[in-house]
């Protein structure tokens, strides 16, 4: 009686030592909540002033406001998001990169970082990883147009134009007057073969925006194309006109008077290229086969050299040469050219390999 | 008179272009040339014209220096009809034929009827320049020009020359790939240099020239140009040094032309327009020297002429160019062989298949195949002699003659041509625009299937790639919500003893709209935590079981918030016997015991007190400050605590439970000399009699 009664008894102050116990815990947990809250808040609040400022365009203040709103409470994803996006901005990319992972890695709903983090893959010309970026962003529910715009891109540069096509279009369709996704398009249409939806969509981006000078040149290329040669003359002119240093406007302009068999006309564009852009490779090659056509075939295998030194790996440029080396008698060396132009995967030098040996 | 009779090699050559013309020298009278109001230069142009006159008249191989005369006279007068005509037929004579269309325009124009045969020299003119429309065009016109006669003796060229426009537009259309180039001014003269026939060695160009030479400056009568001579160029390199005359032995002082070399060197054939009609000679390289040339063995020569010769790489076979006995029509391809004897066989014409009614010359058999090249003026020739090629199939048929095309060919004479055992170069005469004079010596380079020239062009694709608009992927944020609520946190605690008390009710009170506006209960600390719509003075009511309520002003407005939160702490009275609370709220009208409507809330919370504690009993007391009489301030006193528990009963609280006490101003709670003193001393309390 007496053991049980000492049981008893302690027992009961372990119980009441436990209920109190459990009651100081309880305070104690609640004040932590309480203060955790209380840290949220005023993270928000400091996120909420570095919004105001972004808006305002003080990038500065508001790179601040987010750097508080992560020293105060460095769990609350949106300030990493957003410093990441300035960080961006300034092209800090390795820095924007790890805020967009710790974004990500607080929230992985948050389809904006994706995106962002798609973006800085994207200009790290890591296509594959940003593709799969863009595409979770789109599923977390970032549908900006510019998520599917990046995405086109993302296809474009990985030749899948079907569903660039469909990314650009759904950009468009999300900013009707989304100027360079109809450029985009156009070039996706173009690699898909549809000449004219390509040259109606190079026409949309510069009624929307007349300063993408490519869209010239790119529709002159499509009317190359459609057989449209004084049309595409008209549009490389445009192009260069608007801007004179665009020297791939003028090398298509040459080469569609080339085309035309204007070789005096073509050999004045090739020239006026090689002006502005002393290293252009494409040029000398074109100035050359230009030569070629006109009998000079001294000059020809002059300009023809100077493309190969600036491209070595330039099996066109063999091919060429050799061209002009046979018109020179020069069979050894016209030989030599194409079997260069063999190695480096010009296929069609076999054949006069063939012939020459 | 051996000259006379002597005939060269080359004759057959000129005669397409000077057939015609020959027969139309007209005469520029000093009429025709005079212009009436020009008498400055007339007379020096005068003598210039006589002597290009006579110099044409001289024949074909002084048309280049008539031409220089007349080339002065022209300038005198460069609209004389007759002038401008001769002079075109000079240039068509030479191998600067391209100038001579725009003077014979200009001819035509001025005088339709400058010359009887001004379409056909027209026409030839359009005809070796490629223009084959407007040859054809005049060509016909030239036949519409002639009488029936006429038309009788030439109707045949014509249609020929019409044929050799159609082949020409054919060939010109689909060109063949070589390289043309001309043997360069070092090899070739101003003169006529043809028949290259190159050395087993390679080393070694003999060829034929009608040049100028120190002891050779003799013309031949047929044609006025310089006899023909054998000359070798030796190769340096890439290129061919000044050639020399050969050796005398070779050399008959008269016409004489290289036209091949034995396979292995060792003879060399001639052709020598002399010896019996025109023969084909050989000579033997012996020491290192070539013998006499002896005529060749055999029945292949004849009375007739015997032109060129070509053996078969295995030197059993030959083909030679006769019009011997059995010619189709002037020069044809001949065959013989090799008996078992080693004596060549009778010659055999080769038929019409390879033969035609034009001449056929300049044979020569590949080095190493069973191919045979010539010349032709017949077969699809584009005009003068077209080089063709036959090729012995398996069965040692011959196959048809093959045009070697355009640029190859022209409509000029094409021939002589010798093939390199590679197939990839080859040497022939030609007249070409890039000639030094006459007929020139030119190497063909065989270039092999057209090749596509790679043209390439770039385009920057994506707009994004040429101008990247970095801030096109940057969307504005947005502010995210925050709990901005302000909190009254505190505890409650007994007056006595400091102990937390728990589940205390603590409401808030606006009392502006009189309304409850935040409750709070205490937990098991004492503490309450409240939201509260703003920093604000509040009227504040505590109550708790077993304790006295606590009513009072909480002047929230002026406290500190601290992590939005301010602190109100408030303390209980417990409900004991002789506890006392002062009602502060209980308001009478002035001087009287009537209470005023805004006290109900104060006397409802006494009157629930009562309820929620239903054994305890109070003494309602009425105070009053120490203004006027004590009798007065009894009375009104008294007649306030009885106003109270009136009321009190009279909201259902059993009366007793009640007392009421009037004090007058004997329990001051406050200094009765100052208004705020008096006015705390003038009151309602209660006091707890009994639990």
């Amino acid at each position: 009686m007496q053991i049980i009664l000492t049981f008893y008894m302690k027992y009961l102050k372990l119980t009441l030592l436990g209920v109190f116990i459990s009651l100081g815990l309880f305070a104690q947990e609640n004040s932590f909540e309480e203060e955790i809250k209380e840290l949220k808040k005023q993270a928000r609040l400091n996120y909420n002033e570095g919004v105001r400022f972004a808006k305002q365009g003080d990038m500065t203040k508001a790179h601040m406001k987010f750097d508080s709103a992560i020293m105060i409470y460095s769990d609350f994803e949106l300030p990493y998001l957003e410093r990441a996006k300035i960080q961006l901005l300034d092209n800090e990319i390795d820095l924007a990169l790890k805020d967009c992972a710790k974004a990500i890695e607080l929230n992985d709903m948050l389809g904006e970082a994706f995106y962002v983090r798609a973006y800085i893959k994207l200009l790290m010309k890591d296509y594959q990883n940003a593709l799969t970026d863009f595409t979770h962003a789109i599923q977390k529910g970032y549908t900006e147009p510019q998520a599917f715009y990046y995405r086109g891109l993302m296809d474009f540069e990985m030749n899948d134009y079907n569903s660039a096509l469909i990314d650009f279009t759904m950009a468009i369709d999300k900013k009707y007057d989304f100027a360079y996704a109809y450029n985009e398009r156009a070039s996706a249409k173009r690699m898909l073969g549809d000449y004219h939806g390509a040259i109606h969509d190079y026409k949309q981006a510069l009624a929307y925006d007349s300063t993408i000078i490519i869209a010239y040149d790119n529709m002159g290329s499509c009317k190359i194309k459609t057989g449209d040669f004084e049309g595409a003359i008209d549009d490389y002119t445009k192009a260069f006109q608007k801007d004179p240093e665009y020297y791939l406007a003028l090398n298509n302009r040459g080469s569609a008077y080339y085309q035309m068999a204007d070789y005096e006309k073509a050999q004045t564009d090739f020239e006026k290229v090689i002006e502005i852009k002393k290293d252009f490779a494409l040029a000398y090659n074109n100035l050359g086969i230009t030569k070629i056509k006109l009998e000079n075939y001294i000059g020809a295998e002059k300009e023809l050299d100077k493309a190969i030194e600036l491209n070595a790996e330039y099996g066109e440029a063999y091919m060429n040469r050799g061209y002009a080396r046979e018109f020179l008698g020069k069979f050894v060396d016209a030989c030599a050219d194409w079997k260069m132009a063999l190695e480096l995967g010009i296929t069609d030098a076999e054949k006069y390999i063939t012939e020459c040996e | 008179m051996k000259i006379v009779k002597s005939i060269i090699l080359a004759t057959l050559l000129i005669i397409p272009i000077i057939q015609a013309s020959a027969q139309q020298d007209i005469k520029i009278k000093k009429s025709d040339f005079r212009i009436e109001i020009k008498e400055v230069g007339f007379k020096e142009a005068w003598k210039d014209l006589k002597q290009g006159e006579k110099l044409f008249s001289e024949g074909i191989g002084t048309f280049p220096n008539a031409l220089e005369y007349y080339l002065r006279g022209v300038k005198y007068n460069p609209n004389c009809a007759k002038l401008n005509y001769k002079i075109g037929v000079c240039y068509l004579a030479t191998d600067k034929f391209y100038y001579a269309t725009e003077y014979l325009e200009k001819a035509y124009l001025d005088d339709n009827n400058v010359a009887d045969d001004i379409y056909y020299v027209l026409g030839r003119a359009y005809h070796l320049n490629l223009a084959f429309d407007k040859a054809i065009e005049n060509y016909k016109a030239y036949y519409e020009s002639l009488t029936s006669k006429e038309r009788e003796k030439t109707d045949k060229d014509i249609d020929k020359l019409i044929k050799e426009c159609k082949y020409g537009q054919d060939l010109v259309n689909k060109p063949v790939r070589v390289i043309i180039n001309n043997l360069s001014d070092r090899v070739n003269s101003e003169f006529d240099d043809y028949n290259p026939v190159l050395h087993p060695s390679q080393d070694q160009l003999y060829f034929t020239s009608r040049r100028e030479t120190e002891d050779k400056n003799k013309r031949f009568e047929g044609d006025n140009k310089y006899f023909e001579n054998v000359f070798v160029s030796e190769q340096a390199g890439e290129l061919w040094r000044k050639p020399q005359l050969v050796d005398n032995k070779l050399d008959s002082k008269n016409n004489e032309s290289v036209v091949a070399i034995s396979a292995d060197g060792t003879m060399i054939y001639l052709y020598n327009g002399e010896e019996n009609g025109g023969d084909i000679l050989v000579s033997e390289l012996k020491k290192g020297k070539w013998k006499s040339p002896k005529q060749i063995s055999g029945k292949l020569l004849s009375k007739q002429k015997e032109t060129t010769i070509a053996f078969s790489p295995n030197g059993k076979e030959l083909f030679f160019i006769s019009n011997q006995e059995g010619t189709i029509g002037g020069m044809d391809v001949f065959y013989s062989k090799m008996n078992e004897k080693e004596k060549w066989t009778d010659p055999v014409n080769m038929g019409p298949a390879i033969n035609t009614v034009y001449d056929e010359e300049g044979i020569f058999w590949h080095p190493k195949e069973d191919k045979v090249y010539f010349s032709s003026r017949g077969h699809n020739s584009m005009g003068g002699f077209d080089v063709f090629v036959i090729e012995r199939d398996v069965d040692g048929m011959w196959s048809s003659p093959v045009n070697l095309g355009y640029p190859i060919n022209t409509p000029n004479d094409d021939i002589f041509f010798k093939m390199d055992e590679s197939n990839k170069q080859a040497y022939y005469s030609s007249v070409r625009d890039n000639g030094f004079g006459g007929k020139d010596l030119y190497k063909i380079i065989f270039l092999g299937e057209e090749k596509e020239l790679k043209l390439n062009t770039e385009d920057l694709l994506l707009a994004w790639n040429f101008k990247p608009i970095h801030d096109l992927f940057y969307t504005q944020p947005n502010e995210v919500k925050v709990d901005t609520a302000l909190y009254m946190v505190g505890f409650v605690t007994d007056t006595k003893t400091a102990e937390p008390i728990k589940m205390a009710k603590i409401e808030l009170i606006d009392l502006d709209i009189s309304q409850i506006v935040a409750t709070g209960i205490t937990d098991t600390a004492g503490a309450y935590k409240m939201k509260i719509p703003k920093q604000k003075d509040y009227g504040v009511e505590v109550t708790a079981k077993d304790y006295l309520f606590f009513v009072e002003m909480a002047y929230l407005s002026e406290k500190q918030v601290n992590d939005s939160k301010i602190q109100a702490n408030f303390q209980l009275n417990k409900i004991d016997v002789g506890s006392k609370m002062v009602l502060n709220n209980i308001f009478f009208e002035t001087n009287k015991a009537t209470i005023k409507p805004e006290s109900a809330a104060e006397l409802e919370r006494v009157a629930k007190l009562l309820k929620e504690n239903p054994t305890i009993r109070l003494e309602i007391s009425g105070h009053t400050d120490n203004v006027g009489s004590y009798r007065a301030n009894q009375k009104l006193s008294e007649q306030r605590a009885k106003s109270v528990v009136d009321y009190l009963i009279s909201n259902g609280v059993e009366s007793n439970r009640l007392e009421y006490k009037g004090y007058a101003f004997n329990q001051p709670i406050a200094d009765n000399n100052t208004p705020e003193g008096r006015a705390q001393n003038r009151r309602v309390e209660f006091k707890v009699l009994s639990k």
